[in-house]
């Protein structure tokens, strides 16, 4: 009940920022050269004077700025996201439809590059300024310095066509009609790609932050009691280090949220993947407000869930928190 | 390049009855006996916001839609009109009234029958009042008579040529079910995105994002089609992607040059496919410069002479366009033989008349051996634009202009070009639908509405070639209306508010598991019902 | 001095250096190496890189020399970086040194317009900047500027936080010098190492920005930059991939050598690793 409480809190304090970022992002948009039916027209290599005017009156384009800004607000009020120009479908419908595969895109690439930016992180502390530190540490950064939509066509190029292990794009294979643990199978095959070129890219960041704690956390007053007191190497690391070191991991993986949905407008593109990035692009490049919007009002929700769960790990990992918040 | 050469189009009650589209010889031996079942694969790029081509005429629809819905009228593989809905046309005299047979025994998806009525609803309220470029060609149309279930008379105003007519068909004259349609909000009608028809192919579903699937039509009028139990078309927009799901199997064709220019010609060294122009003649299009003749240097006719004359099209087309191409000699495209003839006015590659020729104008070089500067809008249509873009600039860098190149967006392109007239130069493609009438010379014929996307809003108007374009597109005879266009195309050339330099055509790459692919004119675009896959 | 010592004390942070110093020799003699319009037409398109040729490194799609474009194109990126790092940390100081020093409704309504930035994925905002200001190299630097502040803001803000309780700034006060004078001259320099530290993740995050708008079509085509000639490459991946892996080369060495460098500085200044 009090994680409720807390969790209604806080979208409440909400509110403000995400006015500020959806007005703020309306009126940009009508600063845009064209309109959602000058983009139709052009897919349609062309039309009629009579033809454009109908459309704009059809996608509800004919009022002011104004007019139609507090339209969209007060229908935002009644949770309506309101209809979208390019799928010919409720915004909210198009949005849900699309929402699993990014959210599942980063929840296996976040988890990814953090558990295995914390293993890698925890044997470069160890062996501070060694050969492997040093190697791990460079493996890293080269990772974190190469653009994502190169490192995906170069893994498709190896992977999908030169050794012919993996598909090149798509959710799933449609034609195959799976289900059950075949379907899971399926999906794993295609999120493999996408989930390692996005991993390796955030991965240097954690590998980075974990070293760093590790060997900050390890010149603590806690850590040299534990040591006195006879604790092996091992024990310390999971029991004392690992629970501190961890609060900078956790807080840049509430941060990277809102920056892998960003990441994953070229990442979707690369592989074919239905998900919200590509979507985004999609709406803006067809200026169909209403799903851009839409899009930034979703994830903008997410990126306030993820942090409030950040939050409660956060509770749970330090009790000094915890104690002051109950 | 495959050339086709094509025999005229055959107008009134056809003997292109006699033919039938599925004697479609394929080219390849037709040894083989054809497999029923199987699934197709086709590529496709972009998403689409309708599935109805009676209402929206675009590649883009065709390339799904035909499948499931059908036109009155459709080519055969030498591209004469051969019956679909309808099993005979006919013209009066005096061009005012047309009489159209329909077939009989032909049921919608949901088993409603197809009728005279459905052809009329579709004529009035989709093509007349919505339909790009039916709009314009229907804009006269009074009424359409049905004096029984399979008879559909149309009337027009004023006199309509058979041979623009019968030549917009197959592209513009797909039927909608009028059970489904009327008394509803057309444009928002469900069936726009999950189209009814009385095609081979049922539509199944559309999954946004990634695939339409639409299945065998059971009840299908032609017994026995079609072959394949599937079709599926999968949205994969980045093009080394696209190239990657056509190497490995996930998909068994790409059409309209959806492909990279690199992946096409390295594709087409590649046994396992064909790339080829074949079954692509009938949508041939053009890479355009187009000028703002209101700027002050561009309003000369010598300086747009001189920018023509600074191009070597011959070398971007042998070099860039790996030598699928042609030099254009107007807007009319090779292609298309019925209008096009050989030979006309022209400009040939030559730096020295380009520069006599700015001089002449009054555009001496400055100090840094720049005339003046000019901006250039360049739209994404395809991958070939901004390199024809980049060729301009570097070409006319030696001649001392200078061009700053703006790559946009659709939606920027169509507002700043056409909408706002705030450009130097343009450039993209000019699309050739049958008959120059039908969205060539809207491109030149003064009148169209200010901001209406490509039309003539160059700022230009020359009195005489608008009445040569009148008088064309009324003539009821024919021979005599196919002789006006060379003339016409001369006058425009000579007077060059914009300059069509680059006769090209659709490429497709097709599996070679495929067969009876890209056999009439307008192939991706067409029916598909005697398509089959070998496993 | 001692900061020095200890940075020239790491291999790693050496070698970013001296890769960094690299890059910006060929950025500042481009001019020299290159004296032509580096997108002009050179020659055929699509010419294999070859040591014995006039193309060192082969020609790109549109027949441009891609030497030339590297060259070029370093000067291009460091500009672009630099300036919109230089404006995502002016900004983001500003803002965050306003709202750490006076706390209170300030703070908060700063904070909540910092907040609304950093919900938005910083990409998605670019797209919708680009689209609505123009692809020209100006607007995208600006842009890139625009949207990459937040972080910078919230860092400065944190430092401000607990600096300006600290005994130095109460005596400032307390002898009566002005907010401005106390905020600039006497926090800021002391906040500035770690903000300086993050700069050299901006610039990287920069330079990647550019290229996935390049990679997108939406970079300025006027100018040689590695972005753009990645686009070009994108289209001959299978066949030419050179054209793609050569600029991608060289923006993953960039960005390395500023984050070697970055990182050392880091490690310079963390008292407490210096110790070990």
């Amino acid at each position: 009940m009090l994680i409720l409480q807390l969790a209604v809190k806080r979208l409440m304090s909400s509110i403000p920022t995400l006015l500020i970022l959806l007005v703020g992002l309306f009126l940009l948009l009508q600063l845009a050269p064209g309109d959602t039916v000058d983009a139709l027209i052009a897919q349609l290599g062309g039309g009629s004077a009579e033809t454009a005017e109908e459309l704009r009156r059809y996608y509800g384009l004919d009022g002011s700025t104004m007019a139609r800004l507090l339209d969209y607000l007060w229908r935002l009020v009644r949770l309506d996201l309101g209809f979208s120009a390019i799928y010919d479908k409720p915004v909210a419908t198009v949005i849900f439809e699309r929402l699993p595969v990014t959210l599942l895109l980063m929840v296996l690439s976040l988890s990814f590059a953090f558990i295995m930016g914390m293993l890698l992180g925890i044997i470069s502390a160890r062996k501070v300024n060694g050969w492997l530190d040093t190697i791990l540490s460079l493996l890293g950064m080269v990772f974190y310095a190469t653009p994502a939509f190169w490192l995906g066509l170069m893994s498709i190029v190896i992977f999908s066509i030169r050794l012919g292990w993996l598909p090149p794009g798509g959710y799933y294979d449609i034609l195959a009609g799976n289900t059950g643990l075949a379907h899971v199978w399926d999906v794993t095959r295609h999120m493999l790609q996408p989930t390692v070129t996005l991993a390796l890219i955030y991965m240097a960041i954690y590998l980075r932050i974990m070293r760093a704690s590790m060997l900050e956390v390890s010149t603590l007053d806690f850590v040299r009691t534990a040591r006195a007191k006879g604790l092996s190497r091992n024990q310390i690391i999971r029991h004392h280090i690992l629970r501190n070191a961890l609060l900078p991991m956790i807080t840049i993986m509430g941060l990277q949220a809102g920056a892998i949905l960003g990441g994953s407008v070229v990442i979707e593109s690369v592989f074919s993947l239905p998900g919200i990035g590509k979507l985004a692009y999609e709406s803006v490049i067809q200026r169909d407000l209403n799903m851009l919007l839409g899009i930034v009002f979703v994830s903008a929700l997410m990126v306030i869930v993820v942090n409030f769960v950040v939050d409660l790990i956060y509770a749970y990992l330090d009790p000094r928190i915890t104690s002051e918040k109950v | 390049m495959l050339k086709l050469n094509r025999r005229t189009l055959m107008t009134g009650v056809a003997t292109a009855a006699l033919a039938t589209v599925l004697t479609g010889a394929p080219m390849r031996a037709i040894a083989e006996e054809p497999v029923r079942g199987g699934t197709l694969s086709v590529h496709m790029p972009q998403e689409q916001r309708t599935l109805n081509p009676a209402l929206r005429a675009s590649t883009g629809v065709y390339v799904i839609a035909s499948k499931i819905m059908e036109p009155l009228m459709d080519l055969d593989e030498q591209g004469a009109l051969v019956p679909m809905l309808a099993t005979s046309w006919e013209g009066s005299e005096d061009g005012l009234t047309y009489t159209f047979k329909l077939r009989e025994g032909v049921k919608w998806h949901d088993g409603t029958p197809f009728t005279s009525a459905d052809v009329q609803f579709t004529a009035m309220e989709l093509w007349k009042k919505y339909q790009n470029y039916g709009t314009a060609l229907h804009a006269n149309l009074v009424s359409v008579e049905t004096p029984d279930d399979h008879t559909a008379v149309f009337t027009y105003s004023r006199p309509m040529p058979a041979d623009l007519l019968f030549g917009a068909i197959p592209d513009l004259g797909y039927i909608s079910p009028r059970h489904i349609y009327e008394g509803t909000d057309i444009l928002a009608n469900p069936a726009n995105v999950a189209p009814i028809g009385t095609g081979p192919f049922k539509f199944d579903q559309y999954e946004r994002g990634q695939y339409v699937i639409a299945v065998r039509n059971e009840d299908y009028w032609r017994a026995g089609f079609p072959y394949l139990d599937r079709i599926i078309w999968r949205f994969i927009s980045d093009k080394a992607a696209a190239a990657a799901a056509l190497e490995s199997g996930q998909v068994h064709m790409s059409n309209y040059s959806s492909l990279s220019l690199a992946d096409m010609d390295r594709l087409s060294k590649d046994d396992r496919f064909e790339v080829s122009a074949r079954g692509n003649t009938r949508q041939p299009f053009q890479n355009t410069v187009e000028f703002n003749n209101r700027r002050e240097n561009l309003k000369d006719v010598r300086v747009r002479r001189a920018i023509i004359h600074a191009l070597d099209t011959d070398f971007f087309i042998e070099n860039f366009l790996y030598g699928n191409g042609n030099r254009a000699q107007g807007p009319i495209p090779k292609a298309s033989d019925k209008f096009f003839k050989e030979g006309r006015v022209d400009y040939e590659y030559d730096v020295d008349k380009a520069n006599a020729l700015l001089d002449e104008a009054g555009f001496e070089r400055g100090g840094d051996g720049t005339r003046f500067e000019l901006t250039m809008h360049v739209p994404p249509f395809g991958e070939d634009i901004p390199l024809w873009a980049t060729f301009v600039q570097q070409s006319l860098d030696a001649v001392g202009i200078k061009v700053r190149i703006l790559n946009v967006d659709a939606a920027t392109y169509l507002k700043e070009v056409y909408g706002e007239w705030n450009f130097d130069l343009s450039t993209g493609w000019h699309i050739f639908r049958a008959d120059p009438a039908i969205s060539t010379m809207v491109w030149y014929r003064s009148g169209s509405p200010d901001g209406t996307a490509f039309t003539n809003q160059w700022g230009w108007t020359d009195p005489k070639a608008d009445e040569m374009i009148d008088a064309a597109a009324s003539e009821l005879d024919t021979e005599k209306r196919r002789a006006m266009y060379p003339d016409i195309v001369d006058r425009l050339n000579t007077e060059l508010p914009i300059w069509m330099a680059i006769d090209r055509s659709f490429m497709s790459t097709t599996s070679e598991k495929v067969r009876n692919h890209h056999n009439n004119p307008r192939w991706p675009s067409s029916h598909w019902a005697d398509v089959w896959v070998v496993e | 001095m001692n900061v020095l010592r200890y940075f020239a004390r790491s291999p790693a942070a050496m070698f970013g250096l001296v890769l960094l110093g690299c890059i910006i020799g060929f950025a500042l003699f481009a001019d020299v190496l290159y004296p032509k319009n580096p997108l002009g037409l050179a020659g055929r398109p699509l010419q294999w890189p070859d040591l014995t040729s006039r193309f060192l490194l082969g020609t790109d799609a549109s027949g441009r020399d891609i030497a030339a474009q590297l060259v070029h194109g370093a000067r291009t990126t460091l500009i672009m970086a630099g300036v919109s790092t230089v404006i995502a940390i002016a900004i983001g100081i500003v803002i965050g040194a306003i709202a750490g020093f006076y706390g209170g409704w300030v703070d908060n309504l700063l904070m909540r317009i910092t907040e609304a930035f950093q919900t938005l994925p910083n990409f998605i905002l670019l797209l919708v900047l680009v689209v609505v200001v123009g692809s020209t190299m100006t607007s995208v630097t600006l842009a890139i500027g625009v949207v990459s502040w937040p972080p910078v803001a919230r860092l400065t803000r944190a430092e401000f936080l607990s600096l300006r309780s600290r005994e130095f700034v109460q005596a400032c006060r307390a002898i009566g010098l002005r907010n401005r004078w106390i905020i600039f001259r006497e926090i800021l320099p002391n906040a500035l190492p770690p903000i300086i530290v993050y700069g050299s993740v901006v610039m990287a995050l920069a330079i990647l920005l550019e290229s996935s708008l390049a990679f997108l079509e939406l970079s300025d085509p006027n100018v040689a930059s590695w972005g753009n000639l990645i686009g070009h490459g994108r289209k001959v991946l299978r066949s030419e991939w050179y054209v793609a892996a050569i600029p991608g080369g060289a923006i993953l060495l960039t960005i390395l050598a500023v984050n070697l460098v970055g990182q050392g500085l880091n490690d310079a200044l963390n008292p407490r690793l210096r110790n070990r």
